[in-house]
């Protein structure tokens, strides 16, 4: 049980288990340890935060819940690295930029996070529609309707279920 | 900065185990192939710093998110117990306590409007 003084959570005790390395860090930031926290149990949205800066914590969450079908194409250097053939197979998730207006929300389709076996990978996603900022929510749509759409086609999607 | 001329099909080795050869070389394009241990990633510059940009947006927003949403929870504590003491008060103390009330949260230092992110 490792303890962390979070400067948003105060103190969180993290079991060892689910401690993911990140041997290359995630992409610009310091740090190679990070715990998902599961602050609103039911929400789907996650923090991945650092057990090595106590005020860096990234909001994600899994795309597959707001994307179907996912638009996914990695390098096979990235597959290589992960252990796996199908990223499908691994926890994925996207960092959540956070915004006032939850038409502002948008997620990293372009370099999403595979976590496999306690380790985990900033990856880099060539596929088409895979952009670096993506609406998450439409304005018209409410996230808990019932809805899907493909990544980049600028239509309504949502499906938080 | 070291600066080599190299013509298609020459190498650069970086350290021990880096290796980078000149593929091809067409007009102002040159293509680069790149041989690196697993543990040294390998980016295009903009992709890169777009990435880093990204994360520690993500990063930054989620902390000025967390201070909204702090300040909207004073505010409404606060707005609540206006309230309670509202319904409680009669006469012109009621009526000053509803002025409290009835300001709007302060929410302009946190940056955020009355909406909760999703």
């Amino acid at each position: 049980m490792t303890t962390i003084q979070s400067t948003r959570f105060g103190a969180v005790e993290i079991p060892a288990e689910d401690i993911i390395e990140f041997p290359l860090g995630l992409v610009g930031l310091r740090g190679l340890r990070y715990a998902l926290l599961d602050r609103n149990p039911g929400s789907n949205f996650f923090w991945l935060h650092s057990l090595e800066d106590p005020a860096l914590a990234l909001p994600v969450v899994d795309p597959r819940l707001f994307f179907r079908p996912l638009p996914l194409a990695l390098a096979d250097e990235d597959r290589e690295r992960i252990g796996l053939d199908d990223p499908a197979a691994a926890q994925l998730y996207v960092t959540v930029r956070i915004a006032p207006n939850p038409a502002d929300v948008v997620v990293n389709l372009r370099a999403p996070l595979v976590v496999h076996g306690g380790h985990g990978y900033q990856v880099l996603n060539s596929a088409p529609g895979a952009e670096l900022r993506v609406q998450l929510f439409a304005p018209a749509d409410p996230p808990h309707a019932r809805s899907t759409r493909r990544a980049g086609d600028g239509a309504p999607i949502a499906d938080a279920a | 900065m070291l600066i080599l001329t190299r013509r298609p099909g020459e190498r650069v080795v970086i350290g021990e185990d880096v290796l980078v050869t000149v593929m091809e070389v067409s007009g102002q394009t040159v293509r680069l192939g790149i041989a690196a241990p697993q543990g040294l990633p390998v980016y295009r510059e903009e992709i890169w710093l777009a990435v880093t940009e990204e994360n520690r947006a993500a990063a930054e927003a989620a902390a000025a998110a967390v201070r909204c949403w702090q300040g909207l929870r004073r505010a409404r504590t606060r707005g609540r117990a206006a309230d309670l003491l509202a319904r409680l008060a009669t006469g012109v103390a009621a009526r000053l306590v509803r002025v409290v009330a009835d300001r709007p949260p302060a929410l302009r230092p946190f940056g955020c409007s009355a909406q909760r992110p999703s």
